[in-house]
């Protein structure tokens, strides 16, 4: 499942990205292109309290990829 | 709730590109901001240190990604405490540094006397309704007042249309102040714990510090009880073995990497204590009304004279200041090209144009309420908060628990406006 959530006003990146964890309960990964900032800090532990594992990738240019996807041995 | 190891992976495409050009914009802003206090020290020399506080001040928000709404936020949407802890740190620091400078001018609180330039501000009912719509006011546009102005440098669009509507809430809350005067805070008492319950310095300081202590504990106590987990974060290796690898860490850290929020709540702390020592505590409120009343003077709606307001202190009671370059222009407007250094520098500067006409709504409608609030409360989350609690004023505690309230509902809201 793929979010874009760029131009979003806080704090819909990270509550649209963690919507999506909670509705696919782990049956996919979500990737989530975004350009706010503080998603690098807030969504991470929110992976971890969804058992995602958190895959960030800068691309330069004041956006970010930030891939969820469900970590082995989670129901 | 898991066991599961979460593995951050910071991988980075195409970085170098475009740096030089951004940093060398940069640094051209910090030779004009320089160039600006020198012509503003002309006038007043106290302008210059504080010019350059509001910039370092407004850096710093930057790169800790501070954000007062959403430390109130964040605690009802995620569980999540992180940067309402920051926050607590720097109280605790502003708390300390506050003291030392009010008991330079009044070594006797039991003689009655307030400190002139601490922000105690009226305690009752005006700053219970002024919390509760600051706090959902900050929610619903995504930002605080501070929190926006940094962001307007950052290219948010939407920010700069929730400064917009603030500066039109402070406008109707002149038009009615007095009404507000009248009835209500001209009977509130502006509580000073010092003096109030003669306590003295030591009192006064302890038990603002015992507060600060329970309410970190209580943040923390709330975050376990969300099941929020903190996963093992490794930093991208990066080699740091000769010079030149030290210094490239170095300034990663500094410029690039973002900091950790504690680190920016104390830095805060401690510029406002700095800012208080060279005149008043930090706040953004009273720059923001004087735009208000001179914009309405303009227009020919002149708000009428505030009751009471030099009586009070605090930020708003500063907005009768004349002249562009005055002490609030410096603290305020220095955290722009504080905040856009810090963006270029870190190449997180983009205009960001929200996708729905609904956010823009929002944006304005929170900023309205935001400028209502923060005038009747005589500050926003800075000027009625974050530098009152440190004044060892009970209407910081006040206000917080109210802001909290506030925040509560706002979180009701946009979750539904998702």
């Amino acid at each position: 499942m793929e979010l874009d959530v760029r131009g979003e006003i806080c704090p819909y990146p990270m509550m649209k990205a963690v919507e999506a964890m909670k509705k696919l309960k782990g049956s996919d990964d979500v990737v989530v292109i975004t350009d706010h900032a503080p998603c690098l800090e807030t969504i991470p532990p929110q992976a971890g309290r969804f058992g995602y594992t958190c895959d960030i990738e800068e691309n330069g240019g004041a956006e970010w990829i930030i891939t969820l996807a469900p970590a082995k041995g989670v129901e | 709730m898991t066991n599961t190891t979460v593995n951050i992976n910071r991988r980075s495409g195409n970085q170098q590109q475009g740096i030089a050009t951004q940093s060398l914009i940069a640094i051209a802003i910090l030779v004009l901001t320089l160039a600006l206090s020198v012509i503003m020290s002309k006038t007043d020399p106290a302008l210059a240190p504080l010019l350059l506080l509001g910039v370092v001040a407004g850096f710093t928000l930057q790169r800790s990604r501070f954000c007062f709404a959403s430390a109130f936020r964040d605690l009802f949407l995620f569980g999540s405490s992180r940067m309402m802890r920051a926050i607590i740190v720097g109280l605790g620091v502003a708390t300390i540094g506050f003291s030392i400078n009010m008991y330079g001018e009044i070594p006797f609180p039991s003689f009655g006397l307030l400190p002139m330039e601490a922000n105690i501000l009226p305690f009752g009912i005006s700053t219970i309704v002024a919390g509760i719509m600051f706090g959902f006011g900050m929610v619903i546009s995504g930002g605080c007042v501070s929190g926006s102005i940094y962001r307007m440098a950052e290219g948010y669009i939407a920010s700069w249309v929730s400064i917009a509507g603030v500066i039109v809430g402070m406008g109707l809350l002149s038009h009615t102040w007095n009404w507000w005067w009248t009835n209500i805070i001209s009977n509130e008492p502006r509580i000073w714990i010092p003096s109030k319950f003669s306590l003295g310095y030591g009192g006064g300081v302890a038990l603002t510090l015992c507060g600060l202590v329970a309410a970190f504990l209580l943040v923390l106590w709330w975050e376990s009880r969300a099941g929020l987990y903190m996963p093992n974060m490794p930093s991208k290796e990066e080699p740091s073995d000769t010079l030149r690898e030290k210094l490239s860490y170095m300034w990663r850290s500094v410029f690039v990497r973002g900091w950790p929020a504690v680190v920016g709540g104390a830095i805060l702390g401690g510029i406002g204590v700095l800012m208080y020592q060279v005149h008043m505590p930090w706040g953004v409120t009273g720059e923001l009304a004087r735009w208000s009343n001179n914009l309405m003077s303009f227009i020919n709606i002149p708000a009428p004279a505030a009751l009471g307001m030099s009586d009070i202190g605090g930020c708003a009671g500063r907005a009768g200041e004349s002249g562009l370059f005055t002490h609030t222009f410096a603290v305020t407007v220095g955290v722009l090209p504080g905040s856009f250094m810090a963006a270029l520098f870190s190449k997180e500067f983009k205009l960001r144009f929200p996708p729905s006409p609904r956010r823009y709504l929002q944006a304005l409608g929170g900023g309205v309420i935001m400028g209502y609030s923060a005038g009747l409360a005589v500050g926003c989350t800075i000027g009625a908060f974050f530098s009152s609690i440190p004044s060892l004023s009970l209407s910081g505690w006040l206000f917080a628990m109210a802001l909290a309230c506030g925040a509560f509902i706002g979180v009701q809201v946009v979750k539904r406006i998702a």
